[in-house]
């Protein structure tokens, strides 16, 4: 039998929690053999019965049984996904792809940058450090949102501010009430303190975003090979034969989803690669 | 007479043994597949005997064109460059992956496992037999070592047949793929058709080979036929139609992002993708998720896909790769560069038929030369321009 | 109490940072160190404009007033930024309104010095007008990347070509 297995498990869904309008975060129990577990970072091929697959980053904290994925209703099986209710199956293919890494920030600052739903991948990462803090000097987080109705995991910040991060969140658009940070989130990595030499930032969000995010990163002196972004592109079969997810030299679900921006730049710097 | 060792000097075998040696195949339980004549094309299909392989035919290859012709001679091996390359037993075109139905509780999965066909290849030009072992690169080692690709590749015996005539565009010789097989074969064939005889000098390349002859009527080749045969072939390696720059196609490839070069070839090149469906090497797939009207059995099945496909780099609402500029670079900048990045060889061995099978003609080594030409130019020219940065203006 | 501003001080605020040391002094001379209760509203929109700041600590909103909700904030602010940019041309309004969020501190610049002293001289009023310049390309190009909503679910007419 192939190490890379090209049928789903069977999962049914235990939880699920609306953390928007349109995100859900859905926790698994598996029917079958439980899969590998996932490192933060890691994503699976998703199966909604009779819809399709959609690859979707673990976003639960390692560790502990069971699996969490936070998805985004954008096409028909992610609308599947996020419609489905506990006590139904889905299936899980993975877990496949690069990890953060984020045991590599071991006594120096690990500053996590998220855009948007971009949280949810990063989340895992963040829960490690913070599981093990005394391993790391500080912890920040920068989250920019849309509208502070969009931020994910809201109820969790306060939590993760109590266990040693820093955590600050700003919109692009405020609405009446909120009375945190408006502007852009390079703005939070501009008035952030950087330790250039010991720094590992984890950055996820839209891919112009986590461009712009890596810049400011770079701008402050982190090097490039310090700055680890997670790419995203068209997945089909996610066990590196099926040609789809290629960028370059680089087949995403085998050498990414993350990637350190020193390999990414010239990647990302060519239109339509 | 002795059952022949691999190593031990070349045999000899008259073509009317031909049959012969199918039967001893299909007596070992193989499904014999090789070429014939079908719709004014020489395709592969399962033999039913040595006679319905294409005796007499040529073909004339042009960028763009393909037509068979009636040879002087009977060879039987005397054409390149068919519309079909072997991967389409091995990759085939369409396959079911797995089925689910639903249950009380949810669903059911069960992987397709039809078992592997045994399946003979009778005629492997060498650079489609370095094309099957590309794709098995790609597709049957490492973590793929127990996929379905692996456990039909496992049991395919190979009847190689070096080349003594290239066709106008082949290049297997610039890109070290012929026109002498390397190894990898069961058997290997050099046909030798001329005046009163039509014979076939045969290497053994494995045990399995050696024991496949056992009931042929096969002699040892005399020193001058084998000469003459090794001769043939080597000759052949000088008469190549095209030539590609082999050594320096990665480095080109990576530096040609931006060349005014992809322009040129996108107006020309229609992204219908036949030069992916002709390609021996090319191996992407897509899968497709299909329920039955009742909603409550579904199947996932695979199928060829290819990179000029406008949803192959579908992405949050529309491809990356929209225009036929991106998608044509996409192509020959795998093929020759990147390939070797993420697999460890070229992706291309030198079988001309993107060439032939292109509508328009977009000859691939032509258009490396042109790559080759313009990054020369950007090189000497003291006006070089800048690579490409990302914008800061207002 | 507003206090006069020491150079030195000011010249370490990140606005000012490379300006010449002559020229700091002198703009000096048209500062007070300012410190604002959270909650103190700086100035409100259509007020006359006569002055900026330059915030070292805390945080400043920028707002809009909506008929019915509390005030919008469209922008924030803090330490190493500068506030206030409708002082330097007609109408001299203010477009929008600022509160402080937190208690702030800042150096509170008087608008009609720092013309006088930019008149007499011009390497200072340069000086300025290059960095309020820069200042304001950022925040056009930070509004900008605002307006793309990168965070908006993707869109079923995105790539049309």
């Amino acid at each position: 039998m192939s190490s890379l297995q090209a049928v789903p498990a069977r999962y049914r869904i235990v939880s699920r929690a609306a953390e928007t309008s349109d995100t859900v975060t859905l926790g698994l129990e598996p029917v079958d053999e439980p899969i590998a577990p996932h490192q933060p970072g890691q994503f699976a091929m998703l199966y909604a019965f009779g819809s399709g697959e959609v690859p979707i980053s673990i976003s639960g904290e390692p560790g502990r049984p069971g699996l969490v994925y936070t998805i985004r209703s954008v096409g028909a099986v992610t609308r599947a996904l996020c419609e489905a209710g506990p006590g139904q199956m889905i299936g899980v293919r993975g877990p496949y792809g690069t990890d953060w890494g984020v045991t590599d920030a071991a006594g120096q600052d690990l500053i996590v940058v998220a855009g948007g739903i971009g949280l949810a991948p990063l989340r895992p990462a963040l829960l490690a450090a913070l599981a093990a803090r005394e391993r790391y000097r500080r912890v920040t987080v920068l989250i920019g949102t849309r509208t502070p109705g969009d931020l994910v995991f809201a109820g969790e910040l306060d939590t993760w501010r109590e266990q040693g991060a820093d955590v600050r969140v700003t919109v692009d658009r405020a609405t009446a009430g909120w009375r945190g940070h408006v502007g852009v989130v390079t703005q939070l990595i501009d008035r952030v303190d950087v330790d250039p030499v010991a720094t590992l930032a984890l950055v996820c969000g839209p891919e112009v975003m986590m461009r712009l995010a890596a810049r400011a990163l770079s701008a402050r002196g982190v090097a490039p090979g310090r700055i680890r972004i997670s790419l995203e592109r068209n997945m089909r079969c996610g066990i590196a034969e099926c040609g789809h997810c290629q960028l370059g030299p680089l087949l995403l679900c085998r050498d990414g989803p993350v990637i350190s921006y020193q390999r990414a730049v010239p990647l990302l710097s060519v239109k339509e690669l | 007479m002795d059952g022949p060792i691999p190593g031990d000097g070349p045999l000899l075998m008259e073509a009317a043994a031909l049959d012969s040696l199918l039967e001893a195949l299909r007596g070992a339980g193989y499904r014999v597949i090789g070429p014939t004549v079908r719709d004014r094309a020489i395709i592969l299909d399962e033999l039913g005997s040595a006679g319905d392989l294409p005796f007499g035919w040529g073909v004339s290859l042009e960028p763009g064109g393909y037509r068979i012709r009636r040879r002087d001679d009977s060879a039987a091996f005397g054409h390149s460059a068919g519309p079909q390359s072997w991967k389409q037993f091995l990759h085939p075109p369409r396959q079911k992956v797995w089925s689910a139905h639903r249950t009380a509780g949810g669903f059911e999965v069960e992987a397709a496992d039809e078992p592997a066909p045994r399946l003979a290849f009778f005629g492997v030009r060498p650079c489609d037999l370095r094309a099957i072992q590309i794709q098995d690169q790609v597709l049957g080692r490492g973590e793929h070592a127990g996929s379905r690709y692996a456990a039909r590749r496992a049991g395919v015996f190979i009847v190689a047949v070096n080349c003594t005539e290239p066709g106008a565009t082949c290049f297997c010789a610039s890109m070290d793929t012929g026109p002498q097989a390397g190894p990898g074969y069961d058997l290997a064939l050099t046909e030798m058709a001329g005046e009163g005889t039509h014979r076939f000098l045969i290497d053994v390349g494995s045990p399995a080979g050696a024991g496949m002859l056992a009931g042929v009527p096969v002699r040892r080749a005399d020193n001058a036929t084998a000469g003459s045969a090794r001769s043939a072939v080597a000759g052949a390696a000088d008469q190549m139609g095209r030539l590609m720059p082999a050594d320096i196609l990665h480095d080109l490839m990576a530096g040609s992002e931006s060349a005014a070069r992809w322009d040129d070839v996108a107006s020309r090149c229609l992204t219908c993708g036949n030069c992916t469906m002709a390609c021996p090497t090319c191996f992407c797939t897509t899968v497709e998720d299909v329920t039955d009207l009742s909603g409550d059995h579904a199947e996932r099945w695979q199928l060829w896909d290819s990179c000029f496909d406008l949803d192959f780099s579908h992405l949050h609402g529309g491809p990356v790769r929209s225009s036929p500029r991106s998608r044509y670079r996409q192509w020959l900048t795998h093929k020759l560069g990147t390939w070797h990045d993420q697999f460890g060889s070229s992706g291309c061995v030198g079988c001309g038929r993107c060439i032939v099978w292109c509508p328009v003609g977009i000859d691939l080594t032509e258009e490396v030369a042109a790559l080759q030409a313009e990054a020369g130019q950007a090189q000497n020219s003291p006006t070089a321009p800048p690579h490409a940065q990302t914008g800061g203006e207002l | 109490m507003n206090d006069p501003v020491p150079a030195a001080a000011l010249a370490d605020h990140a606005f000012l940072r490379g300006m010449p040391p002559d020229e700091v002094a002198w703009l000096a001379r048209a500062a007070v160190a300012v410190s604002l209760p959270a909650g103190r509203r700086l100035f409100d929109e259509g007020a006359p404009a006569e002055k900026c700041w330059l915030l070292t600590s805390g945080q400043v909103a920028l707002d809009l007033h909506m008929p019915g909700q509390a005030n919008l904030i469209v922008e924030t602010l803090g330490p190493g930024d500068v506030l206030g940019f409708s002082w330097l041309s007609p109408p001299h309004q203010w477009q929008f309104g600022a509160e402080a969020v937190e208690p702030t501190d800042a150096f509170e610049l008087d608008g009609a010095t720092v013309k006088a002293l930019s008149d007499s001289h011009p390497e200072l009023g340069y000086q300025l007008v290059l960095r309020f310049l820069a200042t304001a390309v950022e925040r056009l190009q930070a509004t900008r990347i605002r307006l793309l909503d990168l965070y908006a679910a993707p869109s079923r007419d995105a790539g049309a070509r």
